[in-house]
Protein backbone atom coordinates (compact mmCIF):
# COMPACT_ATOMS: atom_id res chain seq x y z
CA UNK A 1 0.00 0.00 0.00
CA UNK A 2 3.03 2.29 -0.05
CA UNK A 3 2.13 4.15 -3.19
CA UNK A 4 4.98 6.36 -4.31
CA UNK A 5 2.55 7.73 -6.83
CA UNK A 6 1.40 11.21 -5.99
CA UNK A 7 -1.40 11.54 -8.47
CA UNK A 8 -4.83 12.23 -7.07
CA UNK A 9 -6.45 9.11 -8.43
CA UNK A 10 -4.37 6.83 -6.22
CA UNK A 11 -4.97 9.23 -3.36
CA UNK A 12 -8.69 9.06 -3.93
CA UNK A 13 -8.73 5.28 -3.80
CA UNK A 14 -6.54 5.08 -0.71
CA UNK A 15 -8.46 7.95 0.85
CA UNK A 16 -11.77 6.17 0.44
CA UNK A 17 -10.21 2.93 1.66
CA UNK A 18 -9.03 4.66 4.83
CA UNK A 19 -12.48 6.14 5.31
CA UNK A 20 -14.25 2.84 4.76
CA UNK A 21 -14.24 1.29 8.27
CA UNK A 22 -15.62 4.46 9.85
CA UNK A 23 -18.08 4.88 7.01
CA UNK A 24 -19.43 1.35 7.45
CA UNK A 25 -20.00 1.82 11.18
CA UNK A 26 -21.52 5.25 10.52
CA UNK A 27 -23.89 3.93 7.86
CA UNK A 28 -24.85 0.82 9.76
CA UNK A 29 -25.37 2.34 13.20
CA UNK A 30 -26.22 6.00 12.61
CA UNK A 31 -27.87 6.36 9.20
CA UNK A 32 -29.45 3.03 8.29
CA UNK A 33 -31.48 2.95 11.54
CA UNK A 34 -33.25 6.16 10.53
CA UNK A 35 -34.50 4.65 7.27
CA UNK A 36 -35.11 1.26 8.84
CA UNK A 37 -36.99 2.92 11.67
CA UNK A 38 -39.25 4.65 9.17
CA UNK A 39 -39.79 1.33 7.42
CA UNK A 40 -40.70 -0.40 10.70
CA UNK A 41 -43.07 2.44 11.56
CA UNK A 42 -45.12 1.65 8.44
CA UNK A 43 -45.77 -1.91 9.61
CA UNK A 44 -47.58 -3.72 12.34
CA UNK A 45 -44.17 -5.00 13.32
CA UNK A 46 -43.91 -8.55 14.51
CA UNK A 47 -40.35 -9.58 15.39
CA UNK A 48 -40.98 -13.31 14.87
CA UNK A 49 -43.79 -13.60 12.28
CA UNK A 50 -45.43 -11.70 9.46
CA UNK A 51 -45.37 -7.92 9.67
CA UNK A 52 -48.26 -6.52 7.61
CA UNK A 53 -47.84 -3.14 5.95
CA UNK A 54 -50.21 -0.61 7.51
CA UNK A 55 -49.20 2.66 5.88
CA UNK A 56 -49.36 5.59 8.23
CA UNK A 57 -51.72 3.89 10.69
CA UNK A 58 -49.14 4.00 13.46
CA UNK A 59 -48.84 7.74 13.03
CA UNK A 60 -52.58 8.47 12.87
CA UNK A 61 -53.08 6.31 15.95
CA UNK A 62 -50.46 8.32 17.77
CA UNK A 63 -52.01 11.61 16.74
CA UNK A 64 -55.29 10.56 18.27
CA UNK A 65 -53.60 9.29 21.43
CA UNK A 66 -53.58 11.76 24.33
CA UNK A 67 -50.61 10.00 25.85
CA UNK A 68 -48.51 10.94 22.81
CA UNK A 69 -49.44 14.63 23.03
CA UNK A 70 -48.81 14.55 26.75
CA UNK A 71 -45.34 13.06 26.17
CA UNK A 72 -44.59 15.65 23.48
CA UNK A 73 -45.62 18.46 25.80
CA UNK A 74 -43.58 17.01 28.68
CA UNK A 75 -40.54 16.75 26.43
CA UNK A 76 -40.71 20.43 25.58
CA UNK A 77 -41.47 21.51 29.15
CA UNK A 78 -38.44 19.57 30.34
CA UNK A 79 -36.26 21.02 27.57
CA UNK A 80 -37.49 24.54 28.28
CA UNK A 81 -36.28 24.19 31.87
CA UNK A 82 -33.19 22.07 31.42
CA UNK A 83 -31.47 23.78 28.48
CA UNK A 84 -31.38 27.36 29.86
CA UNK A 85 -30.39 26.00 33.29
CA UNK A 86 -27.52 23.90 31.95
CA UNK A 87 -26.19 26.68 29.74
CA UNK A 88 -26.63 29.49 32.26
CA UNK A 89 -24.99 27.54 35.09
CA UNK A 90 -22.19 26.37 32.81
CA UNK A 91 -21.48 29.91 31.64
CA UNK A 92 -21.82 31.41 35.12
CA UNK A 93 -19.37 28.89 36.57
CA UNK A 94 -16.92 29.44 33.72
CA UNK A 95 -17.03 33.21 34.30
CA UNK A 96 -16.68 32.79 38.06
CA UNK A 97 -13.63 30.58 37.64
CA UNK A 98 -12.08 32.99 35.15
CA UNK A 99 -12.40 35.90 37.54
CA UNK A 100 -11.36 33.87 40.62
CA UNK A 101 -7.65 34.65 40.31
CA UNK A 102 -6.76 32.19 43.03
CA UNK A 103 -4.15 29.47 43.04
CA UNK A 104 -6.58 26.75 44.12
CA UNK A 105 -9.09 27.39 41.36
CA UNK A 106 -8.48 23.88 40.04
CA UNK A 107 -10.04 22.42 43.19
CA UNK A 108 -13.19 24.50 42.71
CA UNK A 109 -13.28 23.54 39.06
CA UNK A 110 -12.89 19.86 39.92
CA UNK A 111 -15.74 19.98 42.43
CA UNK A 112 -18.09 21.71 40.02
CA UNK A 113 -17.19 19.30 37.23
CA UNK A 114 -17.19 16.04 39.14
CA UNK A 115 -20.97 15.28 39.02
CA UNK A 116 -20.63 14.95 35.24
CA UNK A 117 -18.60 11.77 35.80
CA UNK A 118 -21.44 10.04 37.66
CA UNK A 119 -23.62 7.73 35.64
CA UNK A 120 -27.27 8.51 35.22
CA UNK A 121 -28.41 5.73 37.56
CA UNK A 122 -26.32 7.12 40.39
CA UNK A 123 -27.62 10.64 39.71
CA UNK A 124 -31.23 9.48 39.65
CA UNK A 125 -30.98 7.24 42.72
CA UNK A 126 -29.08 9.87 44.71
CA UNK A 127 -31.51 12.68 43.97
CA UNK A 128 -34.57 10.53 44.57
CA UNK A 129 -33.08 10.01 48.05
CA UNK A 130 -32.21 13.68 48.58
CA UNK A 131 -35.71 14.73 47.53
CA UNK A 132 -37.60 12.00 49.37
CA UNK A 133 -40.50 13.71 51.19
CA UNK A 134 -39.82 11.75 54.40
CA UNK A 135 -36.10 11.11 54.73
CA UNK A 136 -34.68 13.49 52.10
CA UNK A 137 -32.37 16.23 53.34
CA UNK A 138 -33.55 18.85 50.87
CA UNK A 139 -37.20 18.91 52.04
CA UNK A 140 -35.89 18.72 55.62
CA UNK A 141 -33.79 21.86 55.33
CA UNK A 142 -36.52 23.69 53.42
CA UNK A 143 -38.83 22.91 56.35
CA UNK A 144 -36.09 23.93 58.78
CA UNK A 145 -35.94 27.45 57.36
CA UNK A 146 -39.69 27.77 57.66
CA UNK A 147 -41.09 26.89 54.24
CA UNK A 148 -43.25 23.96 53.28
CA UNK A 149 -41.55 22.05 50.50
CA UNK A 150 -43.55 20.60 47.62
CA UNK A 151 -43.38 16.88 47.07
CA UNK A 152 -40.87 17.45 44.29
CA UNK A 153 -41.03 14.16 42.43
CA UNK A 154 -44.65 13.27 43.21
CA UNK A 155 -46.31 16.49 42.19
CA UNK A 156 -47.36 16.85 38.54
CA UNK A 157 -46.51 20.56 38.56
CA UNK A 158 -43.04 20.21 40.05
CA UNK A 159 -41.75 16.93 38.69
CA UNK A 160 -40.39 18.10 35.31
CA UNK A 161 -38.68 21.28 36.57
CA UNK A 162 -37.19 19.20 39.41
CA UNK A 163 -35.74 16.65 37.00
CA UNK A 164 -34.43 19.56 34.90
CA UNK A 165 -32.64 20.99 37.96
CA UNK A 166 -31.10 17.62 38.71
CA UNK A 167 -29.95 17.35 35.08
CA UNK A 168 -28.40 20.80 35.36
CA UNK A 169 -26.52 19.75 38.50
CA UNK A 170 -25.27 16.69 36.66
CA UNK A 171 -24.40 18.18 33.26
CA UNK A 172 -23.50 21.85 33.63
CA UNK A 173 -19.92 21.04 34.63
CA UNK A 174 -19.35 19.77 31.14
CA UNK A 175 -20.55 23.03 29.58
CA UNK A 176 -18.46 24.90 32.12
CA UNK A 177 -15.31 23.20 30.83
CA UNK A 178 -16.23 23.91 27.23
CA UNK A 179 -17.07 27.56 27.93
CA UNK A 180 -13.88 27.96 29.93
CA UNK A 181 -11.86 26.94 26.88
CA UNK A 182 -13.79 29.53 24.88
CA UNK A 183 -13.26 32.26 27.47
CA UNK A 184 -9.54 31.56 27.66
CA UNK A 185 -9.32 32.05 23.90
CA UNK A 186 -10.47 35.68 24.24
CA UNK A 187 -7.34 37.87 24.27
CA UNK A 188 -6.74 39.68 27.56
CA UNK A 189 -5.82 42.84 25.66
CA UNK A 190 -9.48 43.32 24.74
CA UNK A 191 -10.41 43.53 28.42
CA UNK A 192 -7.41 45.66 29.28
CA UNK A 193 -8.06 48.23 26.58
CA UNK A 194 -11.76 48.43 27.38
CA UNK A 195 -10.90 48.85 31.06
CA UNK A 196 -8.77 51.82 30.06
CA UNK A 197 -11.84 53.19 28.31
CA UNK A 198 -13.63 52.92 31.63
CA UNK A 199 -15.75 49.83 30.96
CA UNK A 200 -16.81 47.93 34.10
CA UNK A 201 -17.14 44.14 34.32
CA UNK A 202 -20.81 44.21 33.34
CA UNK A 203 -20.21 46.33 30.25
CA UNK A 204 -17.25 44.12 29.38
CA UNK A 205 -19.47 41.05 29.63
CA UNK A 206 -22.03 42.46 27.21
CA UNK A 207 -19.62 44.18 24.83
CA UNK A 208 -16.76 41.66 24.72
CA UNK A 209 -17.50 38.29 26.32
CA UNK A 210 -21.01 37.67 25.07
CA UNK A 211 -20.48 38.72 21.42
CA UNK A 212 -17.27 36.67 21.15
CA UNK A 213 -18.81 33.67 22.89
CA UNK A 214 -22.07 33.87 20.98
CA UNK A 215 -21.29 31.23 18.31
CA UNK A 216 -20.06 28.68 20.83
CA UNK A 217 -22.95 29.40 23.21
CA UNK A 218 -25.48 28.96 20.41
CA UNK A 219 -23.78 25.80 19.27
CA UNK A 220 -23.77 24.44 22.80
CA UNK A 221 -27.45 25.36 22.99
CA UNK A 222 -28.23 23.27 19.92
CA UNK A 223 -26.33 20.26 21.22
CA UNK A 224 -27.94 20.58 24.65
CA UNK A 225 -31.30 20.77 22.91
CA UNK A 226 -30.56 17.63 20.91
CA UNK A 227 -29.67 15.74 24.09
CA UNK A 228 -32.47 17.32 26.11
CA UNK A 229 -35.23 16.33 23.70
CA UNK A 230 -34.07 12.72 23.90
CA UNK A 231 -33.73 12.51 27.68
CA UNK A 232 -34.75 9.22 29.18
CA UNK A 233 -32.39 7.98 31.89
CA UNK A 234 -33.05 10.59 34.59
CA UNK A 235 -36.81 10.25 34.18
CA UNK A 236 -36.77 6.47 34.07
CA UNK A 237 -34.77 6.22 37.29
CA UNK A 238 -36.33 9.03 39.31
CA UNK A 239 -40.03 8.81 38.50
CA UNK A 240 -40.52 6.20 35.76
CA UNK A 241 -42.76 8.79 34.10
CA UNK A 242 -44.87 9.42 37.17
CA UNK A 243 -46.85 10.55 38.98
CA UNK A 244 -49.28 9.08 36.44
CA UNK A 245 -47.78 10.20 33.16
CA UNK A 246 -46.80 13.71 34.30
CA UNK A 247 -43.13 13.19 33.55
CA UNK A 248 -43.42 10.73 30.68
CA UNK A 249 -41.23 12.23 27.94
CA UNK A 250 -41.21 11.04 24.33
CA UNK A 251 -38.11 8.87 24.65
CA UNK A 252 -39.61 7.09 27.66
CA UNK A 253 -42.96 6.70 25.90
CA UNK A 254 -41.09 5.17 22.95
CA UNK A 255 -39.13 2.80 25.20
CA UNK A 256 -42.28 1.64 26.98
CA UNK A 257 -44.27 1.24 23.78
CA UNK A 258 -41.53 -1.04 22.47
CA UNK A 259 -40.38 -3.01 25.49
CA UNK A 260 -43.43 -2.98 27.73
CA UNK A 261 -46.28 -3.04 25.20
CA UNK A 262 -44.16 -4.71 22.47
CA UNK A 263 -45.77 -2.45 19.88
CA UNK A 264 -42.59 -1.98 17.87
CA UNK A 265 -44.26 -0.35 14.85
CA UNK A 266 -45.71 2.41 16.97
CA UNK A 267 -42.50 2.83 18.96
CA UNK A 268 -40.58 3.23 15.70
CA UNK A 269 -43.10 5.88 14.66
CA UNK A 270 -42.43 7.79 17.89
CA UNK A 271 -38.71 7.43 17.32
CA UNK A 272 -38.95 8.66 13.75
CA UNK A 273 -40.96 11.70 14.79
CA UNK A 274 -38.49 12.46 17.55
CA UNK A 275 -35.69 12.18 14.99
CA UNK A 276 -37.54 14.50 12.60
CA UNK A 277 -38.17 17.07 15.33
CA UNK A 278 -34.59 17.04 16.59
CA UNK A 279 -32.85 16.87 13.21
CA UNK A 280 -34.99 19.51 11.52
CA UNK A 281 -34.75 21.92 14.47
CA UNK A 282 -30.99 21.56 14.80
CA UNK A 283 -30.14 21.76 11.10
CA UNK A 284 -32.48 24.75 10.75
CA UNK A 285 -30.83 26.46 13.73
CA UNK A 286 -27.32 25.80 12.42
CA UNK A 287 -28.30 27.29 9.05
CA UNK A 288 -30.39 30.11 10.46
CA UNK A 289 -27.83 31.19 13.03
CA UNK A 290 -25.00 30.86 10.55
CA UNK A 291 -22.98 28.42 12.62
CA UNK A 292 -21.45 26.49 9.74
CA UNK A 293 -17.99 27.74 10.70
CA UNK A 294 -18.38 25.97 14.04
CA UNK A 295 -18.39 22.69 12.16
CA UNK A 296 -14.80 23.18 11.05
CA UNK B 1 -10.69 42.57 39.81
CA UNK B 2 -7.64 44.19 41.34
CA UNK B 3 -5.20 42.08 43.30
CA UNK B 4 -4.77 44.78 45.91
CA UNK B 5 -7.85 43.80 47.90
CA UNK B 6 -8.11 43.81 51.64
CA UNK B 7 -7.96 40.66 53.76
CA UNK B 8 -11.71 40.78 54.44
CA UNK B 9 -12.47 40.85 50.76
CA UNK B 10 -10.13 37.97 50.20
CA UNK B 11 -11.73 35.93 53.01
CA UNK B 12 -15.15 36.62 51.53
CA UNK B 13 -13.93 35.53 48.14
CA UNK B 14 -12.50 32.26 49.41
CA UNK B 15 -15.62 31.57 51.45
CA UNK B 16 -17.78 32.16 48.42
CA UNK B 17 -15.80 29.90 46.08
CA UNK B 18 -15.25 27.09 48.54
CA UNK B 19 -18.85 27.39 49.70
CA UNK B 20 -20.06 27.01 46.15
CA UNK B 21 -17.83 23.99 45.56
CA UNK B 22 -18.99 22.40 48.82
CA UNK B 23 -22.69 22.96 48.11
CA UNK B 24 -22.19 21.45 44.69
CA UNK B 25 -20.72 18.19 45.99
CA UNK B 26 -22.74 17.90 49.20
CA UNK B 27 -25.06 15.36 47.51
CA UNK B 28 -22.04 13.13 46.88
CA UNK B 29 -20.72 13.59 50.43
CA UNK B 30 -24.18 12.72 51.77
CA UNK B 31 -24.19 9.62 49.60
CA UNK B 32 -20.85 8.50 51.04
CA UNK B 33 -21.96 9.14 54.64
CA UNK B 34 -25.25 7.32 54.09
CA UNK B 35 -23.50 4.32 52.59
CA UNK B 36 -21.70 3.58 55.88
CA UNK B 37 -24.53 4.46 58.27
CA UNK B 38 -26.64 1.96 60.24
CA UNK B 39 -30.00 1.48 58.54
CA UNK B 40 -32.20 3.15 61.20
CA UNK B 41 -30.17 6.33 60.82
CA UNK B 42 -30.51 6.18 57.03
CA UNK B 43 -34.28 6.17 57.37
CA UNK B 44 -34.30 8.81 60.09
CA UNK B 45 -36.43 11.90 59.54
CA UNK B 46 -33.71 14.21 60.80
CA UNK B 47 -30.41 14.23 58.93
CA UNK B 48 -27.51 12.81 60.85
CA UNK B 49 -24.18 14.01 59.49
CA UNK B 50 -22.05 12.08 61.94
CA UNK B 51 -23.27 8.49 62.09
CA UNK B 52 -23.18 6.87 65.53
CA UNK B 53 -21.29 3.92 64.05
CA UNK B 54 -19.64 3.08 60.78
CA UNK B 55 -20.87 -0.10 59.16
CA UNK B 56 -20.04 -1.94 55.99
CA UNK B 57 -23.10 -4.18 56.12
CA UNK B 58 -24.74 -2.37 53.16
CA UNK B 59 -21.77 -3.14 50.95
CA UNK B 60 -21.77 -6.77 52.05
CA UNK B 61 -25.51 -6.90 51.51
CA UNK B 62 -25.15 -5.44 48.03
CA UNK B 63 -22.38 -7.84 47.04
CA UNK B 64 -24.49 -10.75 48.30
CA UNK B 65 -27.58 -9.74 46.40
CA UNK B 66 -26.19 -8.26 43.21
CA UNK B 67 -23.27 -9.20 40.90
CA UNK B 68 -21.64 -5.84 41.42
CA UNK B 69 -18.17 -6.82 40.25
CA UNK B 70 -19.63 -8.42 37.14
CA UNK B 71 -21.28 -5.09 36.27
CA UNK B 72 -17.98 -3.37 36.86
CA UNK B 73 -16.08 -5.80 34.64
CA UNK B 74 -18.75 -5.55 31.94
CA UNK B 75 -18.66 -1.76 31.98
CA UNK B 76 -14.90 -1.87 31.74
CA UNK B 77 -14.97 -4.22 28.76
CA UNK B 78 -17.58 -2.20 26.88
CA UNK B 79 -15.71 1.06 27.44
CA UNK B 80 -12.35 -0.41 26.53
CA UNK B 81 -13.73 -2.00 23.38
CA UNK B 82 -15.44 1.23 22.31
CA UNK B 83 -12.29 3.25 22.97
CA UNK B 84 -10.01 0.92 21.01
CA UNK B 85 -12.35 0.62 18.01
CA UNK B 86 -12.93 4.35 17.99
CA UNK B 87 -9.22 5.08 17.94
CA UNK B 88 -8.44 2.63 15.15
CA UNK B 89 -11.36 3.49 12.90
CA UNK B 90 -11.23 7.24 13.46
CA UNK B 91 -7.47 7.49 12.89
CA UNK B 92 -7.79 6.27 9.31
CA UNK B 93 -10.89 8.31 8.58
CA UNK B 94 -9.45 11.50 10.06
CA UNK B 95 -6.17 11.02 8.19
CA UNK B 96 -8.05 10.56 4.96
CA UNK B 97 -10.18 13.65 5.52
CA UNK B 98 -7.45 15.88 6.89
CA UNK B 99 -4.23 14.94 5.12
CA UNK B 100 -5.18 13.39 1.78
CA UNK B 101 -6.32 15.31 -1.22
CA UNK B 102 -9.31 13.76 -2.87
CA UNK B 103 -12.22 15.55 -4.36
CA UNK B 104 -15.31 15.94 -2.22
CA UNK B 105 -13.61 15.17 1.09
CA UNK B 106 -14.95 18.31 2.76
CA UNK B 107 -18.49 17.61 1.65
CA UNK B 108 -18.15 14.04 2.90
CA UNK B 109 -16.88 15.35 6.23
CA UNK B 110 -19.83 17.74 6.59
CA UNK B 111 -22.26 14.92 5.84
CA UNK B 112 -20.57 12.56 8.31
CA UNK B 113 -20.69 15.29 10.94
CA UNK B 114 -24.39 15.95 10.47
CA UNK B 115 -25.05 12.67 12.30
CA UNK B 116 -24.23 14.69 15.40
CA UNK B 117 -27.80 15.91 15.21
CA UNK B 118 -29.17 12.38 15.22
CA UNK B 119 -28.93 11.36 18.87
CA UNK B 120 -28.24 7.73 18.29
CA UNK B 121 -30.30 6.58 21.27
CA UNK B 122 -33.53 7.56 19.55
CA UNK B 123 -32.63 5.06 16.86
CA UNK B 124 -32.83 2.37 19.50
CA UNK B 125 -35.87 0.53 18.05
CA UNK B 126 -34.46 -0.03 14.53
CA UNK B 127 -30.97 -0.41 15.98
CA UNK B 128 -32.30 -3.18 18.20
CA UNK B 129 -33.42 -5.17 15.15
CA UNK B 130 -30.24 -4.42 13.19
CA UNK B 131 -28.07 -5.59 16.06
CA UNK B 132 -30.32 -8.60 16.56
CA UNK B 133 -30.01 -9.57 12.89
CA UNK B 134 -26.24 -9.25 13.15
CA UNK B 135 -26.40 -11.67 16.08
CA UNK B 136 -24.83 -9.10 18.39
CA UNK B 137 -27.68 -8.65 20.86
CA UNK B 138 -26.52 -9.08 24.46
CA UNK B 139 -22.87 -8.80 23.47
CA UNK B 140 -20.52 -5.93 24.27
CA UNK B 141 -20.08 -5.33 20.53
CA UNK B 142 -23.71 -4.20 20.40
CA UNK B 143 -22.83 -1.17 22.51
CA UNK B 144 -19.20 -0.63 21.52
CA UNK B 145 -19.66 -0.61 17.73
CA UNK B 146 -22.32 2.14 17.52
CA UNK B 147 -20.31 4.19 20.02
CA UNK B 148 -17.27 3.96 17.76
CA UNK B 149 -18.82 6.08 15.01
CA UNK B 150 -19.62 9.16 17.06
CA UNK B 151 -19.05 12.22 14.84
CA UNK B 152 -17.37 14.03 17.73
CA UNK B 153 -14.41 11.60 17.60
CA UNK B 154 -13.89 12.20 13.90
CA UNK B 155 -14.14 15.94 14.39
CA UNK B 156 -11.60 15.96 17.19
CA UNK B 157 -8.93 13.95 15.39
CA UNK B 158 -9.43 15.63 12.02
CA UNK B 159 -9.15 19.04 13.63
CA UNK B 160 -5.87 18.01 15.24
CA UNK B 161 -4.46 16.33 12.12
CA UNK B 162 -5.30 19.28 9.89
CA UNK B 163 -3.21 21.64 12.01
CA UNK B 164 -0.04 19.54 11.83
CA UNK B 165 2.51 21.34 9.60
CA UNK B 166 3.13 19.59 6.29
CA UNK B 167 6.94 20.03 6.17
CA UNK B 168 7.80 16.76 7.90
CA UNK B 169 5.33 14.93 5.78
CA UNK B 170 6.67 16.43 2.56
CA UNK B 171 10.19 15.38 3.48
CA UNK B 172 8.98 11.89 4.25
CA UNK B 173 7.11 11.74 0.99
CA UNK B 174 10.27 12.65 -0.93
CA UNK B 175 11.97 9.79 0.88
CA UNK B 176 9.27 7.58 -0.57
CA UNK B 177 7.13 7.00 2.48
CA UNK B 178 3.58 5.87 1.85
CA UNK B 179 0.52 7.00 3.73
CA UNK B 180 0.67 4.20 6.28
CA UNK B 181 4.24 5.06 7.24
CA UNK B 182 3.52 8.79 7.35
CA UNK B 183 0.55 8.08 9.57
CA UNK B 184 2.47 5.77 11.87
CA UNK B 185 5.78 7.65 12.07
CA UNK B 186 4.71 11.29 11.81
CA UNK B 187 1.02 11.94 12.41
CA UNK B 188 0.29 9.60 15.32
CA UNK B 189 3.37 10.46 17.42
CA UNK B 190 2.64 14.20 17.35
CA UNK B 191 -1.06 13.66 17.99
CA UNK B 192 -0.76 11.91 21.34
CA UNK B 193 -2.53 14.73 23.23
CA UNK B 194 -5.48 14.41 20.87
CA UNK B 195 -5.51 10.65 21.40
CA UNK B 196 -5.48 11.13 25.15
CA UNK B 197 -8.43 13.49 24.91
CA UNK B 198 -10.31 11.18 22.58
CA UNK B 199 -9.68 8.11 24.72
CA UNK B 200 -10.83 9.85 27.90
CA UNK B 201 -13.90 11.27 26.23
CA UNK B 202 -15.04 7.99 24.67
CA UNK B 203 -14.24 6.00 27.78
CA UNK B 204 -16.29 8.29 30.01
CA UNK B 205 -19.05 8.44 27.44
CA UNK B 206 -19.32 4.64 27.13
CA UNK B 207 -18.85 4.11 30.87
CA UNK B 208 -21.98 6.18 31.50
CA UNK B 209 -24.01 5.13 28.47
CA UNK B 210 -27.51 4.19 29.54
CA UNK B 211 -30.38 4.31 27.06
CA UNK B 212 -29.01 2.05 24.34
CA UNK B 213 -27.34 -0.34 26.79
CA UNK B 214 -30.72 -0.80 28.46
CA UNK B 215 -32.11 -1.98 25.13
CA UNK B 216 -29.14 -3.96 23.84
CA UNK B 217 -27.98 -5.65 27.05
CA UNK B 218 -31.10 -7.26 28.46
CA UNK B 219 -29.61 -10.51 29.66
CA UNK B 220 -28.53 -10.19 33.29
CA UNK B 221 -25.02 -11.57 32.68
CA UNK B 222 -24.02 -8.72 30.34
CA UNK B 223 -25.44 -5.78 32.27
CA UNK B 224 -23.16 -2.80 32.68
CA UNK B 225 -22.93 -0.69 35.82
CA UNK B 226 -25.67 1.86 35.01
CA UNK B 227 -28.08 -0.87 33.92
CA UNK B 228 -27.25 -3.04 36.90
CA UNK B 229 -27.77 -0.21 39.36
CA UNK B 230 -31.18 0.38 37.86
CA UNK B 231 -32.24 -3.03 39.20
CA UNK B 232 -31.88 -1.54 42.69
CA UNK B 233 -34.64 0.92 41.83
CA UNK B 234 -37.02 -1.66 40.43
CA UNK B 235 -37.45 -3.28 43.85
CA UNK B 236 -40.87 -2.60 45.36
CA UNK B 237 -39.51 -1.54 48.74
CA UNK B 238 -37.14 1.41 48.68
CA UNK B 239 -33.83 0.41 50.26
CA UNK B 240 -31.90 3.66 50.37
CA UNK B 241 -29.07 2.10 52.38
CA UNK B 242 -28.44 -0.47 49.66
CA UNK B 243 -28.93 2.11 46.92
CA UNK B 244 -26.42 4.52 48.44
CA UNK B 245 -23.89 1.75 48.97
CA UNK B 246 -24.26 0.74 45.30
CA UNK B 247 -24.09 4.32 44.08
CA UNK B 248 -21.05 5.01 46.19
CA UNK B 249 -19.21 1.92 44.96
CA UNK B 250 -20.13 2.79 41.38
CA UNK B 251 -18.75 6.29 41.89
CA UNK B 252 -15.51 5.19 43.52
CA UNK B 253 -13.62 4.28 40.31
CA UNK B 254 -14.53 7.60 38.73
CA UNK B 255 -13.52 9.43 41.89
CA UNK B 256 -10.14 7.73 42.15
CA UNK B 257 -9.36 8.22 38.46
CA UNK B 258 -10.45 11.84 38.68
CA UNK B 259 -8.29 12.55 41.70
CA UNK B 260 -5.26 11.06 39.96
CA UNK B 261 -5.82 12.28 36.42
CA UNK B 262 -7.94 15.40 36.99
CA UNK B 263 -5.89 17.60 34.68
CA UNK B 264 -6.00 15.12 31.84
CA UNK B 265 -9.69 14.39 32.25
CA UNK B 266 -10.60 18.07 32.17
CA UNK B 267 -8.36 18.93 29.24
CA UNK B 268 -9.58 15.83 27.40
CA UNK B 269 -13.21 16.77 27.93
CA UNK B 270 -12.38 20.32 26.97
CA UNK B 271 -10.80 19.29 23.68
CA UNK B 272 -13.64 16.99 22.73
CA UNK B 273 -16.16 19.42 24.09
CA UNK B 274 -15.21 22.29 21.85
CA UNK B 275 -17.39 20.38 19.50
CA UNK B 276 -20.04 18.43 21.28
Amino acid sequence: MTSKNENTKADTIIGLLFLLPYLILWLLFAIAPVGYGFYISLHKWNPIGQSPFVGFDNYTQLFSNDRFWNALENTFIYAAWAIPLILALGLAFALLLKSAKMSTVAIIEGALFFPYLLNVSVVGILWAFLLDPNVGILPYYIRAIGFSPPDFLNSPAYVLPTIAFVSAWWLCGYRMIVFRAGLNAIPDELYESSALDGAGPIRQFFSITLPLMKPSILFAAILTLVAGLCTLGQVLIMTNGGPGTSSEVLALFMYRTAFESFNFGQAAAIGFMLFAIVFVISIALVKFLGLKSELG
Amino acid sequence: MSTASGPIKSILKYTFYYGLALIWIIPIIWMAITAVKPTPEVMSFTPNWLPSAITFEHFRDLLDKRPFFLWLANSFQVSLLATVITIVVTTFAAYSLARMKWRGRNVVFAILLSAMFIPWEINSIPLFFIVKDLGLLNTFWAVALPLSALPVSLFLLRQFFINIPTELEDAARIDGCGHLRILWHIIIPVSLPAYGALAIFIFVFSWNEFFWSLVALQRSGVRTMPIGLKTLVAASDIQYDLMMAGSFMATLPALIIFLVLRRHVISGISMAGVQR
